[in-house]
């Protein structure tokens, strides 16, 4: 919305006056040889990733993410509890030596459904992320381009989606479409795609206008060609940034609605599900083990999400300083 | 013991089980869980003794048969203790393929469930049955309960293997009831099931009823038809500043002699004796012929005809002076006592309550042992379908009410110690289908000792002393009820910040809770109320 | 101007008819209905079926799609908006007696995060680098990234459960009057419903009031002489706070979404709660009439937002 539209955007054009060659003259243009050659997309991207790197929260986010996400990749090794396997008569146990993080009150390890949790709370997370994202960058790179009855629908159909506060949509599809593991990916898919359809078609409407694009179209290049491998490209940093940020929406909602019991059967341990006991006093009260470890890692993991993403703004974004 | 007296006790064993109903341990159709042999691999694949000790904090009974214990259920059901290589036995001789994953729905909420069927996944699972649990949502009732258009050979139309349940009676035919012909989701027919049922029904005599319990109770336990998984017991807590000077316990879930008016509570701070409960409406009240005695502020405030004991026995009048049932026990008689008012003190007439039997028979959620009663009364058929303007069966002479009924009923005595009357002019104009919906429901006007004061739906409701209520009026001076289910989430909080003097609970987990507060004294009850699985016996396609 | 706003105003039009119409058709397709949900499951086989299908005649629900959408949304243009299934209680008067509950908890929640989020923002903008402004980045990552159910929680478990502080859940006992009764209820909710909101605010002070600080009438304000508190104070925050008022009114989704969440967690009786076991019930119409007033409350709060910031700042573009 016209928010995102600050007037910092404007560019000045500078025209060189004509003047004498000098040694810096040569070398710039052996680097325009390179740029123009094609070699010089791995030099920004080096540029991009060197200033991620020198943002200490981001790289902080990145080790965390790397650490949370292999650690429920490897669970089988890390922990030789089956995250399903039940203990009556060990229910309840405070954390230990044997039992990281205690166990629960059917005896289950927490620790291994924390991890194995992880998996699915991932899963949905980013999964639905991405789902949206190539939902979103398809119809938005297209119609952005071409225009059209496409975009002029795509464009109503994301007003409409976009006017609800994300909870009450998604509570309304999870109500109309029961409760499973892919319904709620569905779901969160449905209800994702709009903002990143948005951002991507903007993109591509400033994109269009540039010269090398009236140049390929003066090719007799075919539209969707130029719009999918030659715009899109330009495109990617911001539409990378939108995946990370959704991707922690995605996840916090997702606790949520497990919290509530409206998002993943339970019979799948996914982290909103291990939460989901909270809602007893009782564990709430006397059992810390069972819900505050679980909501430090989906905090801890989200947290590290988002300085990602904004690790990742500031890198590929040059307007967005300090 | 010698070798001989052992023949004769394993002869006599099998020829007790063939003589009633013989078992054939092979599938009657092409389900696996048509196989006896599967089913009972399963009731003696689960721990339910260790599963009621921890999961249910020992709060629960491990069942052993459907029934609760008492006179009506026979000593001698096969108990199915936990045996899991017996299960692998029985198993493997029916030829289980482990490769079928068994969908196992439930539909309570709460954390105890859950954990439930975390326990039977893992316990199945350990002798080589896969299942997966959900819960079901949305039109439940459709998705339990919608019976196969041919109850021998099905298939079913509900697509469930397994499902986590439970019978809550008021009168015990209704935990067999459904084994009529034609009734059952998941069962093929059994015919001598029909036969007993219209047995139970069909008399007063208790002697004749017990026969019926006792082999149909044996008829599901060999076969294992259903498998019954624990008691429910109900606890009523109340804090040390309640006392019922005397007063019964009894099934809180229904009406019964409690004697309300007569108990007191310590005055608080300010010297006014308030009692705090919860249950109250959050949108509405219910109308009282719903769920008979669950709300509790319903309680207070209506009166029933006749009274019943905590075991939900007739003793007596309430609101009838005296009342009496024709030798045949197709007429049924009562006079209301003189004087009775409506909280709005208008009189409490004969008219009253032929208005109410009439909504009560049409109300289409009306308890069903109630309902079933008031179905049998003369005419009700064409009342129900509207050709008749009025209930046929139904007459009144000054204050004595006459009901004939064209069927026998055997709980008539007991559908009318539960049976509230409601203020017919409040009703003018009200379709009784839709009685529900009517606006009395947000502040009724009852018969009861405690009139409704103030209501903030969702917030609290107040209910105040009846001055001139027919038993004395009440001494408490103030209830206030929160709003809840009859699950109350917040139970325990409200009980540590003394917001809870009374009430009762069904949630085993609750209990060791509002025990260790040193004010607060919990009694159990036992209730006719089975938590049990029930099996799909009919060929069904699979999720 | 004024063409403007009338012409975003009849784009709205067709737009709320559509979100009508689709809710409708959404819970539709969902499985069940009021009446099922009247049936106790425990006795569900035991009800008469021709008696339930009564009750759906009698409640309308056996008649087609299109009649029963076009009666309500009929109604709903004459202000009616109908009545709730569950208990034949008028929605207007379910909203009515929920709303303010959920008013006091969003007001409380904005005034204080608009406060204390740009107040920080601000903080963090002036001291631009420093440990406090890195701190300050990180908690305010921390407040967006925590679950607001999970800071519910552990607010329950510390405040109220070991600390007594205050009541767990609940707005209002018998006896209380005054908005200073329920103070003790309100507390919690609104302070972990302030911390989502907060973050946002202190990000978007933070920006603006760099963004003012490098404006050329800063730096005149500046090279006058005038002390530095000053200079801050008077012209830097007045300019930051403008665009953290019109953010205000895109907060409002967040405000919707996380008291729903809240609601829930603290019993507390707003709309958000209702809402919950509306679905819980398919209770149509109260569904639809919460689903289409949070609508309509986002869309006017953008349009409003939309006209403000034309206003405030005309170099903003009207329209696409």
């Amino acid at each position: 919305m016209s928010i995102n539209q600050t007037p910092t955007d404007q560019t000045r054009i500078h025209t060189p006056a004509p003047r004498r060659r000098t040694r810096l003259d040569a070398q710039f243009d052996r680097i325009r040889a390179r740029e123009e050659a094609g070699l010089a997309r791995s030099g920004s991207g080096s540029r991009a990733v060197r200033k991620f790197l020198n943002n200490r929260l981001a790289v902080f986010g990145l080790v965390v993410f790397s650490i949370i996400l292999l650690a429920s990749i490897l669970a089988p090794i890390l922990t030789p509890y089956d995250p399903n396997r039940i203990n009556l008569r060990a229910i309840l146990q405070p954390p230990s030596w044997e039992h990281w993080f205690g166990t629960d009150r059917t005896g289950r390890d927490l620790f291994a459904r924390v991890l194995y949790g992880g998996r699915i709370s991932i899963l949905v997370g980013l999964g639905s992320a991405l789902l949206a994202a190539i939902i979103g960058v398809l119809i938005g790179v297209y119609s952005g381009y071409v225009g059209g009855w496409l975009d002029a629908l795509a464009m109503r159909v994301s007003e409409i989606v976009m006017a609800f506060p994300q909870i009450i949509l998604v509570l309304l599809l999870v109500s109309i479409l029961g409760q499973s593991l892919v319904n709620l990916m569905l779901i969160f898919t449905l209800t994702g795609w709009a903002g990143i359809y948005r951002m991507a078609r903007a993109r591509m409407l400033s994109i269009r206008e540039e010269e090398y694009v009236l140049a390929l179209r003066s090719f007799g290049l075919s539209r969707p060609l130029i719009a999918y491998k030659h715009m899109l490209p330009n495109a990617l940093g911001p539409i990378m940034v939108n995946i990370t940020l959704s991707t922690a929406a995605f996840i916090l909602q997702e606790a949520g609605l497990s919290f509530l019991g409206l998002g993943v059967p339970l019979s799948i341990p996914t982290w909103g599900n291990i939460l989901n006991v909270a809602q007893d006093i009782r564990v709430l009260q006397t059992a810390w083990w069972i819900w505050l470890p679980v909501g430090a890692v989906i905090s801890l993991f989200v947290l590290s999400v988002n300085f990602i993403g904004d690790g990742l703004r500031d890198a590929t974004d040059p307007s967005q300083q300090g | 013991m010698t070798f001989k007296t052992l023949i004769a006790a394993g002869l006599a064993a099998l020829l007790s089980t063939t003589a009633i109903a013989p078992v054939l341990a092979q599938p009657i159709n092409e389900n696996p869980l048509s196989d006896p042999r599967v089913r009972k691999a399963i009731a003696y694949a689960l721990d339910m003794e260790t599963i009621v000790e921890t999961i249910f904090e020992g709060q629960a009974v491990r069942a052993v048969g459907m029934l609760p214990d008492g006179p009506n259920k026979p000593t001698d059901l096969i108990r199915y203790d936990y045996d899991p290589d017996k299960a692998r036995a029985l198993l493997a001789e029916a030829g289980w393929d482990s490769s079928r994953v068994l969908d196992v729905v439930y539909y309570y909420t709460d954390q105890a469930t859950a954990d439930l069927m975390a326990a039977m996944q893992a316990y199945l699972a350990d002798v080589g049955i896969s299942m997966n649990y959900r819960l079901v949502e949305g039109d439940v009732a459709s998705q339990i309960s919608v019976v196969p258009d041919d109850p021998v050979n099905g298939p079913s139309k509900v697509t469930w293997d397994m499902l986590y349940g439970a019978r809550a009676a008021l009168a015990l035919q209704e935990y067999f009831n459904r084994y009529a012909y034609g009734l059952k989701p998941m069962i093929p027919n059994i015919p001598r099931m029909n036969e007993l049922v219209a047995k139970v029904n069909g008399t007063t005599d208790p002697e004749v009823q017990r026969e019926g319990y006792f082999e149909m109770e044996h008829i599901i336990n060999e076969n294992v038809y259903q498998i019954p998984l624990y008691y429910q017991q109900l606890y009523t807590y109340e804090s040390d500043r309640l006392d019922r000077n005397g007063a019964p316990y009894g099934n809180e879930q229904y009406n019964y002699n409690w004697g309300v008016e007569n108990w007191t509570i310590a005055p608080d701070a300010s010297g006014k004796a308030v009692m705090y409960t919860n249950a109250g409406p959050s949108q509405f009240f219910e109308v009282p012929w719903q769920n008979l005695g669950i709300w509790v502020a319903n309680k207070f405030a209506f009166d029933t005809i006749l009274e019943a004991d905590g075991a939900l026995t007739p003793i007596g009048g309430e609101m009838a002076e005296s009342y009496s049932v024709s030798e045949d026990g197709l007429t049924f008689t009562f006079t209301l006592k003189d004087g009775l008012t409506w909280h709005d003190g208008s009189p409490i007439t004969a008219d009253d309550v032929i208005w109410s039997i009439g909504a009560a028979t049409k109300f289409p959620v009306t308890q069903p042992v109630l309902q079933a009663t008031m179905k049998k009364i003369e005419g009700a058929d064409a009342f129900i379908k509207g050709e008749a303007e009025t209930l046929s069966g139904v007459s009144a002479e000054g204050n004595t009410i006459t009901i004939k009924f064209a069927r026998l009923d055997p709980n008539v005595l007991l559908s009318f110690s539960q049976f509230a009357p409601l203020p017919s002019k409040q009703f003018e104009g009200v379709d009784p289908v839709t009685l529900q919906q009517a606006a009395f429901w947000q502040k009724p006007i009852g018969s009861g000792p405690f009139k409704i004061d103030e209501v903030v739906m969702n917030d609290y409701t107040t209910l105040v002393p009846f001055e001139g209520y027919h038993k004395g009026t009440p001494k408490i001076e103030q209830i206030i009820a929160r709003p809840s289910s009859d699950n109350d989430g917040n139970l325990l909080v409200n009980a540590q910040a003394g917001r809870a003097d009374f009430g009762y609970t069904k949630a085993a987990g609750d209990v060791p809770g509002l025990e260790a507060l040193a004010y607060m004294n919990v009694y159990p009850v036992d209730i006719p109320y089975t938590r049990m699985l029930w099996i799909n016996q009919f060929p069904h396609p699979t999720r | 101007m004024l063409t403007y706003i009338i012409r975003r105003i009849l784009i709205l039009i067709p737009m709320a008819f559509a979100i009508c119409f689709l809710v409708y058709l959404g819970l539709e397709l969902t499985p069940g209905d009021a009446v099922s949900h009247m049936i106790n499951p425990d006795s569900a086989g035991s009800m008469d079926p021709a008696q339930l299908e009564a009750l759906r005649q009698s409640l309308g629900l056996g008649q087609p799609f299109h009649v029963r959408f076009w009666a309500w949304f009929t109604n709903l243009m004459q202000g009616n908006f109908g009545y709730s299934m569950s208990g034949g209680v008028p929605i207007a008067s379910i909203i009515a007696t929920r709303l303010p509950a959920t008013l006091e908890l969003a007001a409380v929640a904005l005034v204080f995060s608009t406060l204390v989020g740009s107040l920080l923002g601000v903080l963090s903008a002036l001291k631009r680098g420093s440990k406090t402004d890195s701190a300050l980045t990180v908690v305010g990552m921390l407040g967006v990234s925590i679950p607001e159910f999970f800071f519910g929680l552990v607010a329950i478990w510390v405040f109220a459960l070991n600390l007594g502080w205050f009541p767990v859940g609940g707005r209002s006992m018998p006896g209380y009057v005054t908005f200073w009764d329920r103070l003790p209820h309100l507390v919690m909710p609104a302070m972990v419903l302030s911390i989502m909101l907060t973050a946002g605010v202190m990000r978007y002070a933070r920006s603006s009031m760099l963004d003012a600080l490098s404006r050329d009438f800063i730096k005149t304000a500046r090279s006058k002489g005038l002390p530095e508190w000053r200079v801050n104070l008077l012209h830097g925050f007045r300019v930051a706070l403008t665009p953290v008022v019109v953010l205000i009114g895109f907060r409002l989704p967040v405000l919707i979404g996380g008291s729903v969440i809240i609601e829930q967690v603290f019993q507390w009786p707003g709309i958000g709660n209702e809402f919950i076991s509306a679905v819980r019930s398919q209770d149509y119409p109260v569904v639809m009439t919460i689903a289409l007033l949070s609508v309509m409350a986002v869309l006017l709060a953008s349009l409003i937002v939309d006209v403000l910031t034309a206003v405030i700042d005309p170099r903003v573009r009207l329209g696409d």
